[in-house]
């Protein structure tokens, strides 16, 4: 009875020692930043791929038995993920820890006023602000609060982790600023507003979007406009995400001495970026070769 | 039907304390969309195509909010057409539904809702692809689908990595009698329902999901003679999306009936050979089957047939066949959706229609769920 009793003890502790903090993140690029910091201790998932617009997600069930089981789960925030809330009363968990990482974040383009006349256009700024790196301290801060609120014990190691990967990532930082520095002031095009903290970290000016308001399709006479200011302003680069058709912009680079180059803003949305360093490095080395 | 009566009152004495209803308010102002569908349409039913005439079709309004917490609240009012400017606005769906905090994940729902019955039976009229109710559907549950007062209640089962959902409903059953055209169906006293679906979700790629539901419903159709209904309901929906510009949903039901009734459709009596009236066992089906695919983000195009027989009779039958277009310039709405269907009842001549449906969603009405 007592071999019986101490297995059993041994048993659940090995359990317990074994029990992973679940994480279920809206972006890749979040999965990969939680991937560095939780180790071999954190089990994480995520809802949309790297090739999919995350402004516009299908409800599907799959999603909500994906956080049934989570202890965390991690958004961008500021509406970017406005498909998030069903998702997260369709899991049914009353235990799952929302973290919208936004808080914390230096905002863009916060609008004075919302309207549908201005696009699809997010109240409390642009929310693209993981494709600065230099905000990847402040995302990890708020991952290791949350995943620490599940696994105290663990602190220390989510701490080593992260510093180790933010020190790698800094020289990282360095040398993608080394190689854009030639390029500080040159204009570009995107295709959505998804570039305004990139552009903004690397000193690149974004003469306009493809789309003439957020989320609203190209038209012909905004084509046209482009055209005449990518001729006038010597653009060289029209960046379209992997989700958006290449139609317009590539009508644009036809009339002119710009080129179109397929930049991924998630982890996964082209094959040359499986985790967020290789993305940047991806994103910089493509655009600076555009740009030269 | 007492032990009935008191689960139902139960059920919304407890529903009440959960939700918080009366002992809550919310601070923000709820969700509110305005959702109008205009129609223009003719048809060849009297021989040849009338001219073609604009109406309004319908106007939704759709306010949502959470309520607490735990809870949340959907109010969806309507007017329907024809008449815009003296219509009246009548309540399409009321209900408050415990959507967290409750044991085994356990949901509750209760007010006057869209019965989780069926795939399209939840699914609003203005997210179609297609501007017809798909025969069988306006036949056994009528035009505005399984729509009733009611409790429910649903769970998640534990299968592992399938996603699959249990729904049972406790029904006043008045919806029942409003599809088969009794307007007062209770005979002076409740004539309650029970309905039930089992869903799951099969996810076959990262490009391509598949949901399957069995649904069930029985209740008093004729409260007078105590006769009753058995629904039994298959539904299926695949849906391939390589990109947000193309997509492809595959859809159908089949729906199977038996009851026992006195009377047809018309309120006829049945009779024997003999001429006296008599009560019969009836068996009667309908299925409708649709493919519609997306291309270019902005158009969609697609086909059904319809084929179903009456709740009443086996030769009380129709069939049809509809191709639909639709046209997104922006977003999903606003949208334009040509719609062309063929209907051949038993007995009569085929009709043709031809409806040009044009609809916009103001406010931010949220997206429909796979």
């Amino acid at each position: 009875m007592k071999r019986l009793l101490i297995f059993l003890l041994i048993f659940i502790s090995a359990i317990a020692a074994d029990a992973k903090v679940r994480v279920v993140t809206t972006l890749t690029d979040l999965a990969d930043l939680t991937r560095q910091i939780g180790g071999d201790r954190v089990q994480v998932d995520f809802i949309v791929r790297g090739d999919q617009n995350p402004h516009f997600v299908e409800i599907k069930p799959s999603y909500m038995l994906k956080l049934k089981s989570a202890d965390i789960f991690l958004m961008i925030g500021m509406e970017l993920e406005m498909w998030a809330p069903q998702i997260v009363d369709g899991s049914r968990n009353t235990k799952l820890n929302v973290v919208d990482l936004s808080k914390n974040m230096q905002k863009l383009e916060v609008p004075s006023r919302v309207d549908a006349s201005q696009g699809d256009v997010h109240r409390f700024g642009n929310p693209h602000y993981w494709l600065d790196p230099r905000n990847a301290r402040a995302l990890m801060e708020e991952i290791i609060a949350a995943m620490i609120k599940v696994s105290p014990n663990d602190e220390p190691y989510f701490r080593a982790n992260a510093e180790a990967y933010l020190k790698r990532l800094a020289a990282k930082i360095t040398e993608w600023e080394a190689t854009m520095k030639p390029f500080v002031g040159s204009k570009i095009i995107t295709f959505h507003k998804s570039w305004s903290y990139f552009s903004n970290w690397l000193g690149l000016i974004i003469a306009d979007q493809v789309e003439p308001k957020p989320g609203i399709p190209p038209s012909p006479s905004h084509t046209a406009e482009l055209i005449k200011l990518a001729r006038q302003g010597n653009i060289k680069a029209i960046i379209v995400e992997p989700f958006y058709d290449l139609g317009a912009a590539e009508q644009i680079a036809r009339s002119t001495s710009a080129n179109v180059i397929r930049l991924t803003t998630s982890v996964g949305g082209v094959d040359a970026a499986p985790d967020y360093i290789a993305m940047m490095d991806y994103n910089i080395s493509t655009l600076a070769a555009t740009l030269r | 039907m007492q032990t009935y009566s008191k689960f139902l009152w139960m059920g919304l004495l407890l529903l009440l304390r959960l939700t918080g209803v009366g002992l809550t308010q919310t601070t923000a102002n709820p969700d509110i969309s305005v959702i109008p569908r205009f129609l223009i349409e003719t048809n060849d039913g009297n021989g040849k195509f009338s001219r073609p005439d604009y109406s309004f079709e319908e106007l939704e309004v759709v306010i949502q909010s959470y309520l607490n917490p735990y809870s949340k609240a959907d109010v969806i009012l309507t007017l329907p057409g024809p008449d815009l400017e003296e219509g009246k606005l009548g309540v399409e769906e009321l209900f408050a539904s415990v959507v967290r905090g409750l044991p085994l994940g356990l949901n509750l729902r209760f007010g006057k809702y869209r019965v989780d019955y069926g795939k399209i039976n939840l699914v609003h009229p203005h997210a179609w692809p297609f501007v017809t109710q798909p025969l069988s559907q306006e036949r056994f549950l009528g035009e505005e689908g399984l729509n009733d007062l009611g409790v429910s209640a649903s769970v998640l089962l534990p299968t592992g990595n399938l996603y699959t959902k249990l729904t049972v409903d406790l029904l006043r059953g008045a919806a029942i009698g409003e599809a088969a055209g009794i307007e007062d169906t209770t005979g002076g006293n409740p004539s309650y329902a029970n309905s039930a679906r089992l869903t799951s979700f099969f996810t076959l790629s990262d490009y391509s999901d598949l949901e399957v539901g069995l649904s069930g419903c029985t209740g008093l159709h004729d409260p007078y003679h105590h006769d009753r209904f058995y629904y039994a309901n298959l539904d299926f929906k695949y849906k391939y999306r390589p990109s947000s510009y193309t997509s492809l949903v595959l859809q159908g039901e089949y729906l199977f009936n038996k009851r026992q009734a006195r009377q047809d459709r018309e309120f006829n009596s049945f009779l024997d050979a003999d001429g006296n009236p008599e009560r019969r066992s009836i068996r009667s089906s309908g299925f409708y089957l649709y493919a519609d695919y997306q291309f270019k983000k902005i158009y969609s195009l697609g086909a059904r047939y319809d084929w179903s027989q009456s709740p009443y009779s086996q030769d009380d039958k129709a069939r049809a066949f509809a191709v639909f277009l639709g046209y997104y310039p922006v977003e999903e709405t606003p949208g334009l959706r040509l719609h062309y269907q063929n209907t051949k009842p038993v007995g009569v001549a085929s009709i043709n229609l031809i409806a040009l449906q044009a609809l916009f969603s103001l406010g931010p009405h949220k997206a429909h769920p796979f």
